[in-house]
């Protein structure tokens, strides 16, 4: 099947790789447009072929849950107790002593600019009348971030001492990062009971793999003067990694440590699915349920203003900073101290503040206004987008131009006067030397004709392997072709196209979008003081809050469904496309300033070829962030494997659920390799 | 002291008695009982009801929130001691599974008559003249139709982990109608109030008791009643080469717990199983709740004083 001609005839062999790949995927595009209408076999997997997979994989994880319950259910009871302490801790603290704590604390990291920040911050959560709720879910983030922490850098750094684990390290992170917690939420709470344990396990395993990428980016990254260094001083091993290449390689952990914050608060709202405690999330929730966007973004706010907080405050205690007065802090302290004698002395608790719920219900009043005044509006976009964009890319042009969308139905004739138009734009770019970009063309154009969740199955399998033939070679091909048969094989492949279509959809829109938005945040301070925020927003606030306003204005549905993965799965693209382009080493930027660049000739020619392998990790979380975000999605009522785990959770099959999910985590890995394996070549065509 | 006697106890256990109350039917008092509070709040009001009227018989109650679909295996590992609202219409299997195994008792139906169907919005009755009459739909589809649904209309369906009710139908009515699952309880309302707000046509499978019902003047479609043999005999009804060609059967709303419950409190297990609830009292305690925006607590507690009759004598029966 993966075999490739292999003619010896002059001008095969002058093609280059991706040409030759690109040619024999366009025959077997071919082959199956022209004779998939006679042999459906050509088309959709046979069910013939498919083996129960759910039901082999129900029976495996029964059984494998039999087997470790006593084991977990230990180990979830040696959790709840840091998790009650820190809990009882923070709830029985009076407020005003957590607030003037976080102040002061903030004092002493930052000056004045953090002490506002967590004055202000708390405040927030006081008037906003969570208070209970919001120290319920800082107690779980407080247990759940330093066990993501430490179980990334554990794992970042077992990649980096032992190389040989790399690949198989970096196959563990993408599918804790993708294989939604949803998917396995019946048997995690078979294993672990039920209770906040089990959203923190979640939380902590859907956190932990940033941190990891991070680390171990980091530790590759260090200068080898400076390991030179380490090692000439001599030391044991430990003691030049834990004194000299983790310090130095801070920066870049860093920020994966604010990845991993971010992360674990981002995935909460698991621990209110399940329940068990009153937290910010269940609030949420409630909300979410009676489509209140108003207080829905009031509750998902408190969760962003710990995140913020925290991470400000982390991030400064990374850098080198100026010594506080201890005295300015201990006295802040003290006033946080009074007030809490006065609000226990007269029994006030802000439990009853609601302070905001006025501003909240105008909110929420707005949307409404918004969706009555504009509807028309926005009908037309979503119309225009569905109607132009999606639709051809899902079910092709050939179904999608009908006499009410596109005002004319496509026959016969449009087919081959588009494939015409095709190939005589592909034959003239094969004609000038760019055989590859010629071929691709024309390919481009049979999937938009045919539709991504309409493709002929050899035509996506072959199509990968060749892609990951050309980005690395056989060993890719082999793991392309075996994970995309184990999806034929259960039987899924329709569903796993349905939302290869729609997360393929999001990631370019995310690429285009988060590339331009990372690039003007790299040039500008001021976009990135407004950029920000909003990244932190949409990284850490629970993402139903933001399913109620897209419902509202475009309906249940793709378009929406879309919408709301982008928002999501952009950030990524915004913060690392930035964080390449402003890292790029002083000495570097001198000596193009000195050799006469100008500021623009910097950023092409020095900063983004330098920036390449972290905007290209940046598309990879993007990715990873889309798939992830699909399972969100299908509670908009998309059709894709995202519905299959719902079912499955409803039907608690938990064969179902875990394959479903597993395919998800599939899709992602392969579209990651294939993106890592383009990198890698590139890294090495830069000599980086 | 009738207690007593009923139970036919020995003198020894009399002595014992006389310092610890009436244990042996009450049970573990000293112990809480833990009631699951689920997403919506008619289940607030329902749990916080029953919870109540355990305190009035002595219990000390403690209310853990709890996902719908996930609160089961809780239940089954005696984390939750009793869930109070389960619709029949969207129960995960999970809990055939679990009471199958033993792992969870049924305690009776809660009495809640609960009512499903497909739905619109007021103002939808002037775009399609002719509601609620279900043969109306077939000439005026087109008016429903959206991009994803053309040249059909569109039926917002319930999430599809909830099954396809109104796709089903649809196809037993013939109806030019394509069902979009909505994929969550929040989509449903999305669609209701966005609907609402712009003034566009919705149709809808919907259910009530529920606060939008009367939010968003929510009217149910007349369809043929459904009969026990429109779902088995295809002749039944106005098509007769399909089933489902009428409206929902009946849905059942019914308790649950933690098989140890009777043991432990056998008192809490009579109340729980003795419970009922209607729609008259539970549908305007909601209202007060969501509409108002009261707090449910004080919602239940007046009602609870006004009501007596209506909950008193359960608790009478179990502990006297």
């Amino acid at each position: 099947m993966t075999s490739l001609p292999q003619e010896e005839t002059g001008p095969w062999r002058t093609l280059s790789r991706g040409a030759k790949a690109a040619l024999l995927v366009l025959a077997v595009g071919i082959t199956c447009r022209l004779l998939g209408a006679q042999f459906d076999w050509l088309v959709g997997w046979p069910d013939a072929l498919t083996v129960p997979m759910t039901d082999w994989v129900g029976a495996t994880v029964g059984w494998f849950l039999s087997v470790f319950k006593p084991l977990a259910r230990a180990f979830s009871q040696l959790l709840s107790y840091p998790m009650e302490w820190v809990g009882a801790a923070l709830r029985s603290a009076p407020w005003p002593l957590v607030v003037g704590a976080v102040t002061a604390i903030g004092w002493l990291i930052g000056g004045l600019r953090l002490a506002a920040l967590g004055f202000f911050g708390l405040g927030f959560v006081v008037i906003s009348g969570y208070w209970v709720e919001g120290m319920n879910t800082l107690a779980l983030v407080t247990v759940s971030v330093p066990l993501a922490a430490f179980l990334g850098m554990a794992i970042g750094i077992l990649a980096f001492e032992v190389p040989r684990l790399k690949g198989a390290v970096n196959g563990l992170l993408d599918v804790m990062q993708t294989v939604p917690a949803f998917a396995y939420l019946t048997p995690l709470i078979v294993l672990f009971g039920f209770g906040p344990v089990v959203g923190l396990i979640a939380s902590a395993i859907y956190a932990a793999p940033p941190m990891a990428r991070n680390v171990l980016l980091g530790l590759e990254r260090v200068d080898e003067e400076i390991r030179e260094a380490a090692v000439m001083s001599g030391g044991t091993r430990r003691q030049q990694l834990f004194l000299i290449e983790i310090p130095a390689a801070s920066q870049q952990i860093m920020v994966g440590f604010n990845q991993c914050l971010m992360a674990a608060l981002s995935m909460v709202i698991i621990a209110a699915v399940i329940g068990g405690f009153e937290d910010i999330g269940w609030e949420v929730l409630l909300t979410m349920r009676k489509a209140q966007f108003g207080p829905a973004f009031l509750a998902g706010s408190v969760i962003v203003v710990f995140a913020v907080v925290i991470d400000r405050m982390s991030a400064a205690l990374a850098e080198q900073r100026v010594a506080q007065s201890k005295r300015v802090a201990l006295a802040i302290f003290a006033v946080g101290a009074a007030v809490a004698l006065w609000s226990v002395l007269a029994n006030w608790n802000p439990s009853g503040v609601a302070m905001l719920d006025g501003l909240a219900q105008t909110v929420d009043t707005g949307v409404g206004t918004f969706t009555a005044s504009n509807g028309a509006t926005l009908d037309a976009v979503k119309n225009t987008s569905m109607f132009y964009g999606l639709l051809p890319l899902r079910i092709g042009l050939a179904d999608a131009v009908l006499p009410f969308t596109w005002g004319f139905k496509w026959t016969a004739v449009h087919t081959m006067v588009f494939f015409a138009v095709a190939a005589v734009i592909g034959g003239g770019l094969a004609l000038r030397g760019q055989v590859t970009a010629g071929v691709v063309v024309v390919i481009a154009a049979l999937f938009l004709e045919i539709g991504v969740a309409q493709a002929p199955w050899p035509l996506v399998v072959i199509g990968a392997a060749a892609l990951g033939w050309v980005a690395s070679g056989w060993s890719l091909v082999r793991l392309v072709v075996v994970l995309l048969g184990l999806i034929l094989l259960s039987g899924l492949w329709e569903r796993a196209l349905l939302s290869l279509y729609l997360s393929g959809a999001s990631v370019a829109a995310c690429a285009v979008v988060g590339g331009v938005l990372g690039f003007l945040s790299a040039t500008s301070a001021r976009v990135w003081a407004v950029v920000r925020p909003i990244c932190d927003m949409l990284q850490t606030i629970p993402m139903f809050v933001f399913l109620i306003p897209v419902l509202m204005f475009f309906q249940i549905g793709e378009f929406s469904a879309f919408l709301a993965i982008c928002m999501y799965a952009v950030v990524p693209m915004i913060r690392y496309t930035r964080q390449g382009l402003i890292s790029t080493p002083e000495d570097m930027i001198e000596a193009a300033t000195a050799s006469g660049a100008g500021k623009w000739q910097t950023m092409f020619e020095v900063r983004a070829p330098y920036a390449a392998p972290t905007i290209l990790l940046g598309l990879n979380q993007t990715i990873l962030y889309a798939f992830a975000m699909l399972v969100i999605a299908a509670l908009i009522g998309t059709t894709g494997l995202g519905q299959s785990i719902y079912l499955a959770l409803g039907q608690a099959d938990v064969g179902l659920g875990v394959t479903a999910g597993a395919a998800m985590a599939i899709l992602a890995l392969v579209a990651d390799r294939l993106v890592q394996g383009f990198a890698e070549e590139r890294r090495k065509a830069l000599g980086l | 002291m009738k207690t007593l006697m009923k139970s036919g106890l020995s003198a020894l256990a009399l002595t014992a008695m006389a310092s610890g109350a009436f244990a042996a039917d009450l049970g573990a008092t000293d112990e809480p009982i833990k009631l699951a509070l689920n997403e919506w709040t008619g289940q607030h009001v329902t749990t916080r009801v029953a919870g109540e009227m355990l305190k009035a018989a002595g219990y000390e109650v403690e209310y853990v929130t709890a996902g719908m679909l996930n609160q089961f295996q809780a239940i089954a590992d005696g984390d939750i001691h009793a869930t109070l609202e389960i619709w029949s219409s969207n129960v995960s299997d999970q809990y055939a599974v679990l009471k199958d195994a033993g792992q969870l008792e049924e305690l009776s139906d809660l009495g809640l008559n609960a009512r499903e169907g497909i739905a619109y919005p007021a103002h939808v009755a002037d775009l399609c003249p002719g509601l609620p009459a279900w043969e109306a739909l077939q000439e005026c589809a087109m008016n429903f139709a959206t991009a994803e649904t053309l040249p059909m209309g569109r039926l917002v369906d319930y999430p599809a982990d909830w099954g396809t009710p109104g796709a089903d139908r649809m196809a037993g009515l013939e109806l030019p109608f394509k069902a979009i699952p909505a994929g969550s309880e929040g989509a449903l309302i999305a669609e209701l109030r966005a609907s609402t707000e712009k003034k566009s046509p919705l149709l809808i499978t919907f259910w009530q008791p529920h606060w939008a019902m009367s939010a968003y003047e929510v009217q149910f479609v007349d369809l043929p009643a459904g009969e026990d043999a429109c779902f088995t005999d295809p002749a039944w009804g106005p098509n007769p080469n399909a089933i489902n060609d009428c409206d929902f059967a009946a849905s059942r709303i019914f308790k649950a717990g933690w098989p140890g419950l009777k043991d432990k409190w056998p008192a809490a297990h009579e109340i729980l199983v003795n419970y009922t609830l209607a729609v008259e009292d539970q549908q305007p305690m909601m209202g007060a709740v969501d509409v108002s925006g009261e707090a449910v607590e004080d919602v239940v507690s007046a009602w609870m004083g006004a009501n007596e009759d209506k909950w008193k004598s359960v608790v009478d029966a179990a502990i006297k």
